[in-house]
């Protein structure tokens, strides 16, 4: 018989723990979920009262000499009970923190939310000094290269005028050579002209001496 | 190894060719083969040196090359002897530099005489070089570039006497003859403007003009920026004019901050080279100077 009170105290001690959870959130919610849980919470009342209704019989039972222990235990968990119901009452009516704050609400909840935006801009804005900072330096650094470049090709331009001169100058002494090896050319035949006049020229002098010398010896016998 | 062998084979080669100019002396060789044996000689003395340039005796090869030049002067050579000079001169240019000038001015003369004036001013301009680099004689340097410049003009080359020009400019500057220099880019600008390969280089020279004329005086600078830009407009663009009408005025001012300040946003972008370095540097001690003695 105390076992099944022990019991029934436990089951009693669950029971009332779940109720002031559910009570404590009745309170933030609305509408629907309110509804449930009050109906819920309404359940568990009843079937604390039970619980306390046979603990009320079962120490009825207990003999008179060691009822007083479990009479004082009960009567602790009436008046919790009691309470409890007080407090689900309360809570069904109560205005909660939340109502409190969409009435002023939307100032605090914005300024925390300001913080955050004005954080975030800031973050944006430094960004972009960011990136504005990397474009103007790479422009400069095209902006360099640029310059070397044009640099470089003002020295190509002079080494090109001055090659451009140079070729000029080695067309016009070709084109000199070539006269000058024709003008060699041309000596050069009239000398062979020259040459070839002159060995004729031997030739028939050689056969007139000889003739000459022939004749004159023919006389000279003829003149014997 | 083998190039200390090829130095003995060119010992002994040179001592073959003494023994051959000293027979040819001799009357009787003077009249058979007598030409001929200094032929050969002259060809076994090129021989001997560019066996002593290969084991690297510069100054033997040198010498060898002269020995050359010398006999073909004899013989009536003067292309040959000439050769031979300017191969002595380039061997000499590694060892013994004054040598080598003397090699060459023996070369430019015989090429001057025969009328080749492109040549000689190259070989001028080779002279100049050993003076500019390794004898530090920077006034006989001018001295040399300015022939060249004048051989280069008489032959119608005109970008290499421009070439030379610009260099007896940056000296003269540099040795402070102002008006030298002033008078030398300006010409050289003139000539660059009109042609349209050259005229991006224009501007380059009027700037230098204008920083020699800033160092003399500073109105000097003004009335000579005026002039160029009529001449040249798009010398009014760039950078280099920018630069210079600030470096005006804060020579006005007589502020030597504004002064660096611009020179190092116009170094920035494109760096300075030591000649205009020095230039600035010199326009900003003068500022400075100004600036001391009114104080």
């Amino acid at each position: 018989m105390s076992s099944d009170f022990e019991t029934y105290e436990l089951d009693f001690g669950t029971l009332t723990a779940d109720i002031t959870n559910k009570i404590g959130r009745i309170p933030k919610l609305a509408g629907e979920e309110k509804t449930q849980l009050v109906l819920n919470v309404d359940k568990q009342l009843e079937e604390v009262r039970e619980l306390l209704e046979q603990m009320d019989l079962e120490v009825r039972e207990i003999p008179i000499q060691s009822r007083g222990m479990y009479s004082s235990r009960l009567k602790s968990y009436k008046q919790e009970m009691e309470k409890l119901e007080k407090d689900f009452k309360r809570s069904r009516i109560a205005y909660s923190d939340e109502v409190r704050n969409e009435l002023l609400g939307d100032d605090a909840s914005s300024s925390e939310s300001q913080l955050i935006k004005l954080r975030e801009e800031r973050a944006h804005l430094l960004d972009n000094t960011e990136r504005l900072e990397r474009s103007s330096r790479r422009l400069e650094a095209g902006y360099q290269i640029a310059v070397e470049t044009e640099q470089v090709g003002q020295e190509i331009l002079t080494n090109l005028h001055s090659d451009r001169e140079k070729i000029q100058r080695s067309r016009d002494r070709l084109r000199e050579t070539d006269a000058n090896l024709g003008k060699s050319s041309r000596i050069l035949t009239s000398m062979l002209r020259r040459i070839i006049q002159n060995r004729i020229l031997v030739f028939i002098l050689g056969a007139i001496i000889l003739l000459t010398i022939i004749l004159a010896m023919y006389f000279n016998l003829r003149g014997h | 190894m083998d190039n200390s062998g090829k130095e003995k084979e060119a010992m002994q080669l040179m001592a073959e060719a003494d023994k051959k100019v000293k027979s040819s002396g001799s009357f009787l060789g003077g009249m058979f083969g007598g030409n001929h044996k200094v032929e050969d000689a002259c060809e076994m003395y090129a021989r001997a040196a560019n066996m002593f340039k290969m084991a690297k005796n510069w100054s033997a090869a040198g010498s060898a090359f002269c020995q050359a030049a010398r006999l073909h002067m004899q013989m009536q050579n003067k292309l040959d002897s000439a050769t031979s000079f300017v191969d002595a001169g380039n061997a000499y240019k590694k060892a013994d530099p004054q040598e080598a000038i003397n090699c060459l001015n023996a070369a430019i003369d015989i090429y001057t005489d025969m009328g080749r004036f492109t040549i000689a001013a190259k070989h001028h301009m080779t002279i100049a070089e050993i003076y500019e680099s390794e004898l530090v004689d920077i006034e006989k340097a001018i001295a040399h570039y300015e022939q060249a410049a004048d051989y280069y003009k008489g032959e119608e080359s005109n970008s290499s006497a421009n070439k030379c020009l610009l260099k007896v400019g940056s000296y003269s500057a540099q040795l402070e003859q102002y008006p030298k220099a002033i008078e030398i880019f300006e010409q050289v600008a003139t000539s660059t403007m009109d042609n349209p390969l050259l005229k991006y280089n224009a501007k380059e020279y009027f700037w230098k003009a204008a920083l020699c004329h800033f160092i003399v005086d500073e109105l000097n600078a003004k009335l000579a920026i005026e002039k160029y830009e009529g001449m040249f407009p798009a010398f009014s663009d760039s950078r280099e004019c920018k630069l210079l009408k600030k470096l005006l005025e804060a020579h006005e001012e007589q502020n030597n901050e504004a002064f660096t300040e611009a020179v190092k946003e116009f170094d920035s972008i494109s760096r300075l080279d030591q000649w205009q370095t020095t230039m600035l540097l010199r326009i900003k001690k003068t500022i400075q100077g100004d600036a001391g003695d009114l104080k």
